[in-house]
């Protein structure tokens, strides 16, 4: 095919400098900055019936960053709402003026927002909680994301080995822990008040899976999401001895039969796709 | 399935799901992002599946970058083929437009210079897309907010050549016309006048906004403006019968408000 002329990706080099221009934050809004245009830019196009060839340029540049701050703040909602608009589109106009969009797909775009807030937020007073928003969004993007997997239910037969098994985490599921209160933040936009976010006396564990209809949720006892996080690092029989090692004598007598709950559960909810080992 | 001569469909977006499943609106088909179900998300595609045993769904993209500096992106366009033929897509569409150069993609719909040899330029690979795809192609004017000092044709001049030289359809979106008529000054009745009716695939109709300095932007979160509808219904009566889609993509109402867009439509052009 015959290739697109040289001045075309010339005066495309040049609107797209204009696009990703930065948006000024100085006055309070986000403005387009349109003095910072280069003037070649700017000679690219011409005035309209009723605005500048500037002002023009200037819808271009702020559906940019727009278009790409709501693609962030939907993929990160919790972080959105927990950081609130003006500094989450801070975070992210850095984020994307140091990795501009790549591909077509603007789903793949807050990739990486995560691991960037961690380099970015060392020190800040609310890092701990910002991150842990960060850490659930991503958690929760990457079961949307994850391919069917065929659920692993163990049968009678299964029962001899399974202490020397080590079972597999489906890529559809996570647990996850919540020392402050965000889990239920993801599903409204209204503003939240950092006071309204208080460190939870105790952990909440949860385990999430994707289901056709979404992802499904459910609230863990405190052991049980103990529990389900040392499956995904050791056997079956080391799991259980270190989660008996960390209980009072007391909740060592219930276990045996909470454990057989727990696991019972695990598989109903099809966090396992198989065993090793 | 075919879609009829005269169907009326909406744009099927995420909120709108559960409705169209429960409820299956009496439209004539469903029109959905390509883009939306090429990512890694096996969601979208897993939903697509529950409506796409009772209305035909067209995939409109965003991403093809037709005028974009570089060669067309083959892994895109691999997908767009798998995609197509897995929703057995009566049709394909995407705009006469750039959304990326040099590495980096601006996820919008950007406007070139209208100049014969771009028109080459585009034409060869709308055909080409269209020889790819094994179904027709349609490629949709813009809305645009800006004209290029090296244009030396008006927009609807290079829409049409593209369209006639390519060999492939038309995806005429009526809102789009209006907004860009308005934005640079030109009688969009003109326009219409300018368009092969035997080569429309598609109309698009959509809302827009106004910006405090007059420039209307396309943002797909109003109803179809009145004057939108006075071109539809010109549109129409210059060459409908035609499929006929509503886009609505950002603070989406209930699919019963959609629905009554759809039956003015239908009244318009009564």
């Amino acid at each position: 095919m015959k290739p697109a002329p040289e001045w075309l990706g010339e005066l495309q080099a040049r609107f797209g400098e204009v696009l990703r221009t930065p948006l000024d934050r100085s006055t309070g809004t986000l403005a387009a900055a349109t003095s910072s245009y280069a003037p070649e830019a700017l000679g690219d196009v011409v005035d309209g019936p009723a605005t500048s060839g500037r002002d023009r340029l200037a819808v271009y540049n702020r559906q940019y960053w727009f278009r790409l701050f709501r693609a962030l703040a939907t993929a990160f909602p919790i972080t959105a709402r927990v950081v609130g608009p003006w500094d989450f589109n801070e975070h992210a106009s850095r984020f994307l003026l140091a990795r501009p969009p790549r591909g077509w797909d603007l789903e793949r775009v807050p990739d990486g927002f995560d691991a960037f807030l961690e380099r970015s937020l060392e020190g800040h007073a609310d890092g701990d909680l910002i991150l842990e928003a960060a850490r659930l969004d991503a958690t929760w993007r990457r079961l949307t994301r994850a391919p069917t997997t065929r659920p692993f239910r163990p049968d009678a037969s299964a029962a001899a080995t399974m202490p020397d098994a080590r079972l597999t985490p489906s890529e559809a599921t996570a647990v996850v822990v919540e020392r402050w209160p965000l889990m239920g933040l993801a599903r409204s936009s209204t503003r939240i008040d950092r006071s309204e976010l208080p460190r939870l006396p105790q952990p909440r564990f949860w385990a999430l899976a994707r289901e056709a209809t979404g992802i499904r949720r459910w609230a863990l006892e405190p052991r049980e999401g103990e529990l389900l996080l040392l499956l995904q690092r050791y056997r079956v029989r080391d799991a259980l001895a270190r989660l008996e090692a960390s209980c009072t004598a007391e909740e060592r007598a219930a276990l045996p039969a909470k454990v057989e709950r727990w696991l019972a559960h695990g598989a109903e909810r099809g966090l396992w796709s198989g065993v090793r080992g | 399935m075919t879609i009829a001569r005269d169907a009326l469909g909406v744009g099927l977006r995420p909120s709108l799901h559960a409705y169209v499943v429960e409820h299956r609106p009496d439209v004539g088909y469903l029109e959905v992002i390509s883009e939306s179900l090429m990512g890694p998300s096996p969601l979208p595609r897993e939903r697509l599946e529950r409506v796409r045993a009772h209305y035909p769904v067209v995939l409109h993209g965003v991403g093809l970058n037709l005028l974009g500096h570089a060669p067309l992106d083959e892994d895109y366009l691999d997908a767009l083929c798998r995609l197509a033929d897995a929703v057995d897509a009566p049709f394909v569409t995407d705009h006469l437009c750039w959304t990326g150069a040099h590495g980096v993609s601006h996820h919008d719909l950007l406007p070139v210079p209208y100049v014969p040899e771009l028109v080459e330029v585009a034409a060869e690979r709308a055909a080409y897309v269209q020889r790819r795809l094994g179904r027709p192609f349609g490629v949709e004017n813009l809305s645009s907010y800006v004209e290029l000092r090296r244009s030396t044709m008006t927009e609807w001049e290079f829409y049409a050549a593209v369209v006639r030289e390519a060999g492939c359809w038309a995806l005429l979106d009526v809102n789009n016309v209006y907004v860009s008529s308005v934005n640079h000054g030109f009688d969009p009745e003109q326009y219409l006048d300018a368009v092969d009716f035997s080569r429309v695939l598609q109309v698009h109709l959509a809302g827009h906004t106004r910006e405090p300095d007059g420039t209307l932007v396309d943002t797909h979160d109003h109803p179809v403006a009145d004057d939108v509808w006075s071109l539809y219904r010109r549109a129409w009566r210059m060459g409908g019968p035609f499929p006929t889609m509503l886009e609505w993509d950002d603070r989406i109402p209930p699919m019963p408000e959609l629905l009554a867009q759809l039956d003015r439509a239908r009244a318009v052009r009564a």
